[in-house]
């Protein structure tokens, strides 16, 4: 007895000592509103979906840089799970991290928590989800988490919302989002602010009427829901005719930005339904294709600002909002800057939605340029037509839902772009619920007919500065770092460093498999990471 | 044939009905399978026509007109083609269909396999002595492992192609080029005709895979060759160009229908 006490105590010491020198080992703090607040200059934890509020998808680490980024190799790998569940094998997802602890999303919508050091599994999170689930226009796909407090949230294929312990990954709460069998579906990481998780929808493709909701962190209490179509009487709702709107799409499908000091959320809506048969909804069909600055309290729509009014080509404005703060024709100015799929990139003050400047940073051949109001100068006979007519850019358009990267050093933008173009076709469409509300489709110009790139382009003008061509139209985003560096991969599975100065490659390394998701970066031990997944393995690379 | 297929979501409704309403839903479902096929018309015109013909007689893709697919050998298998396609050929997925459009199309192509195939233009047993002799095919393709791979493996071309197809592959290969469609990169021609300059040398062939960085090619001996792009002087692609010639010239047009008949018949 007495030996065993003895050995016990001396094992208790030894605890208490590795506990007190190997403390970021053992603990795992919570992710508080604060934190996030601080994320962007925080190089070591990652902890939403772009990398911060302002979505730069910016590390401001600089120990990987041009000098040594030919050095990058493997730390650790992991293979993702399957699911059982048909058609789930794509994974667009951004991990983040949180003092040492990775959390990422495996499709179509289970959570990974692994200890970032050594990519060991602590918990794996899997929901159950029919075979049968609905994904009307989009794979079975999620893109990550967010963290707020103790909980990781998740939002799944089947429109529901999970709120789980981030120390094990047991449930929380949940709620249902919304309807699936109408074709609402939720592939976006939420996000978190102030006590309250944000989430937006799919369904346009199914002829959902979309909304952006928040909800108690804690309860999981639904706190607001505003509509992106508006019903008879409401504002916007002169641009809609008879009952269309009901059927509107405006999906909500990408993760949005916040600006704290001027409280304003903002979020980016989707296309009109039916996709490709304009004359099924007359008018400008606000709020689709637009960004939406919301008051977080009330859900409130503060402004609005319609990138493609009456878009008949699928040209989503869910792209990622990137907040700037800087000179603008000789004025400091709050800006909102945004790479349209629809060819076009987009300056505006996001104080008040003024649109300041619009530039054409890939071939199109549907506009003449955007207007002093921003409002495209459409060229005419370039909607889809029953025989078929052929505009650039595809339906994919020249960027889509992954990734832009900021650098706030430099004041460069960089965006990976698709080109190619598409033969759109119209075609009869009838709503049915839970089906497909198309009215028409696409014959893309795809594989040796089109081309990809990442581009650099002034932040302020949108000129470009370099481009980096790849083979076919990429799939996945950028990552700018302090280190000169920008980060981008390719569908042929090469995740790669580009010099930002300049675009000349300085690294790459094939994954083996097409690379469909938003590079990001940690740090470990003050060692800088980044990671990227190619087909079912994520990879943290890092210098030592 | 389709019946099965309907009968799964009907049965998973009805898993509790008694037998005898059971029989009395299966007859309910024939007046069903006609509307299936009819709005399958529909469907196939949209998505399939311009490689499978409007007809489903075939082109770029097989006809279809075959009581049995070697990719589907059942309905289920039939439906996993036509949502996700196969992969490492020119047969994409959809996701533009709905489960019920898949449906539907299966019923179609089901209805298309019950029409008569295209009859044989000639002779297959003449047109194997002129694979094997005048035509010297075997010099570039390989055919039940006999021959050289500087063009693609012909067995079971004639499932995979149409009569027109397999002519024009004959008359005018510089046409009808393979293509891959990969699912993230696109329609990519498989046998492209590249020429590259390094400081080496210059280098003609057929591009085997290519990215931003690397290129692989493969020339007329057989020989692999990997480069990095950034160390090229030069590097053009050749669209349009065939390494094989062009037989109207060569053949007569007894010869060139005895061929393609032959061809027809290598279904496996
Ligand atoms: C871009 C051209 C293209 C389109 C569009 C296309 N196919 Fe195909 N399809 C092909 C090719 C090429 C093949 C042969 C693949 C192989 O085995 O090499 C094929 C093969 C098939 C097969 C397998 C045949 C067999 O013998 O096993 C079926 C069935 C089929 N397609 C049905 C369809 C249907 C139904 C559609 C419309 C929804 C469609 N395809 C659209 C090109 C196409
Ligand atoms: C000098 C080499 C060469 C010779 C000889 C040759 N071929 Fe080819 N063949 C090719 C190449 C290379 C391709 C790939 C496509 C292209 O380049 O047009 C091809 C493509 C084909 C195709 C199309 C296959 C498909 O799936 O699309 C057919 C069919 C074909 N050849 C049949 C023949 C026949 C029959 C003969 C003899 C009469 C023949 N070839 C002789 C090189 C050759």
């Amino acid at each position: 007895m007495k030996k065993i006490n003895k050995m016990n105590v001396k094992f208790a010491c030894s605890f208490i000592l590795a506990i007190g020198t190997l403390h970021s080992v053992s603990t795992l703090a919570d992710t508080t509103y604060e934190d996030h607040l601080a994320d962007e200059a925080n190089g070591a934890d990652w902890l939403s979906y772009s990398g911060g509020y302002k979505s730069h998808r910016f590390s401001p680490l600089s120990q990987i840089n041009t000098a040594n980024v030919d050095q990058l190799k493997v730390m650790w790998a992991y293979q993702m799970q399957p699911t059982g569940i048909s058609g789930a094998g794509l994974q667009e997802t951004t991990p983040v991290v949180s003092d040492g602890i990775m959390y990422l999303t495996e499709s179509p919508s289970s959570v990974t928590a692994l200890d970032a050091r050594s990519g060991n599994l602590l918990w794996h999170w899997s929901p159950d989800i029919s075979n049968e689930v609905l994904n009307i226009g989009f794979p079975r796909i999620n893109r990550g988490v967010a963290l707020l407090d103790n909980n990781v949230y998740v939002a799944t294929l089947d429109a529901r919302l999970f709120a789980l312990d981030a120390r094990t990954g047991a449930v929380r709460w949940e709620t249902q989002v919304a309807d699936n069998s109408l074709g609402f579906s939720l592939t976006l990481a939420p996000l978190a602010l102030d006590g309250k998780i944000i989430v937006g929808v799919s369904g346009a493709e199914a002829g959902v009427r979309a909304f952006l909701d928040a909800y108690d962190a804690s309860s999981g209490q639904r706190l607001w829901r505003t509509f992106t179509v508006p019903e008879p009487g409401e504002p916007g709702s002169e641009t809609w005719q008879g009952d269309d709107w009901e059927t509107g799409g405006g999906s909500t499908w990408l993760t949005g930005s916040y600006d704290p000091e001027l409280d304003l959320l903002y979020w980016t809506t989707g296309n009109p339904a039916p996709d490709w048969n304009g004359d099924l909804r007359p008018g400008d069909n606000l709020y689709t294709c637009s960004v939406i600055a919301f008051d977080p309290e009330t859900g409130e729509m503060r402004w609005h600002f319609q990138y493609t009014p009456h878009d008949t080509h699928d040209w989503d404005a869910n792209q990622i909002p990137v907040l700037v703060d800087g000179e603008f024709e000789g004025q400091q100015r709050k800006l909102l800057a945004l790479a349209n799929r629809n060819a076009f990139y987009y300056l505006l003050d996001r104080a008040t939605g003024e649109f300041l400047l619009a530039e054409e940073y890939s071939y199109q051949t549907w506009a003449e340029g955007i207007d002093e109001n921003g409002r495209p100068i459409v060229i005419p006979n370039t909607e889809p037509t029953r025989e078929g007519v052929l505009v650039w850019p595809s339906l994919q358009g020249a960027t889509n839902w992954f990734s832009p990267s900021y650098n706030p050093q430099t004041e460069q933008f960089f965006v990976a772009n698709r080109r190619m173009g598409a033969i759109y076709f119209k075609a009869d469409a009838e709503y049915q619920p839970g089906q497909p509300f198309l009215g028409g489709g696409e014959q893309a110009l795809d594989g040796d007919q089109a081309t990809g790139a990442i581009l650099a382009l002034d932040v302020m003008s949108g000129e470009q500065q370099w481009e980096f061509e790849l083979l076919t139209p990429p799939w996945s985003g950028v990552m700018a770092t302090s280190g000169g560096l920008v980060f981008g991969s390719s569908n042929e599975g090469q995740f790669f460093a580009l010099d930002a100065a300049t675009g000349d490659p300085l690294w790459n390394f094939n994954t083996g498999a097409h690379i469909r998701t938003n590079p990001m970066g940690f740090s470990i031990d003050d060692n800088q990471r980044v990671a990227i997944i190619g087909g079912q393995t994520l990879f943290v690379l890092g210098l030592e | 044939m389709p019946f099965r297929f309907i009968l799964r979501p009907l049965r998973r409704s009805i898993v509790a009905l008694p037998p005898a309403l059971f029989t009395a839903l299966i007859c309910y479902s024939l007046p069903v399978l006609a509307q299936e096929a009819e709005a399958g018309e529909q469907l196939f015109q949209t998505h399939c026509a311009r490689c499978h013909g409007i007809l489903g007689e075939g082109g770029e893709g097989p006809s279809l007109k075959r009581p049995q697919l070697n990719h589907a050998p059942d309905d289920d298998a039939l439906y996993s083609v036509i949502t996700e396609g196969i992969p490492g050929t020119g047969m994409p997925g959809s996701w533009m269909l709905s489960p019920a459009d898949g449906r539907q199309l299966v019923s179609y192509v089901r209805n298309l396999g019950q029409l008569p195939d295209e009859p044989m233009p000639g002779d297959p047993s003449a047109g194997e002595i002129v694979y094997n002799n005048a035509g010297n095919c075997a010099s570039c393709h390989i055919l039940n492992g006999i021959g050289e791979g500087i063009g693609p493996q012909l067995n079971g071309v004639g499932a995979r192609r149409n009569s027109e197809y397999l002519r024009r592959s004959v008359t005018s290969p510089e046409v009808e080029q393979p293509k891959i469609v990969d699912r993230f990169r696109g329609t990519l021609n498989a046998f492209l005709t590249v020429r590259i300059v390094s400081e080496r040398g210059t280098y003609e062939g057929m591009r085997i895979n290519e990215d931003a960085f690397t290129v692989q090619m493969r020339d007329l001996a057989g020989d692999i060759y990997s480069f990095e792009k950034a160390d090229l002087l030069s590097f053009e692609k050749a669209f349009g160009h065939s390494y094989m010639p062009g037989y109207g010239a060569v053949l007569t047009e007894t010869q060139i229908n005895d061929v393609v008949s032959y061809l027809m018949t290598l279904r496996d």
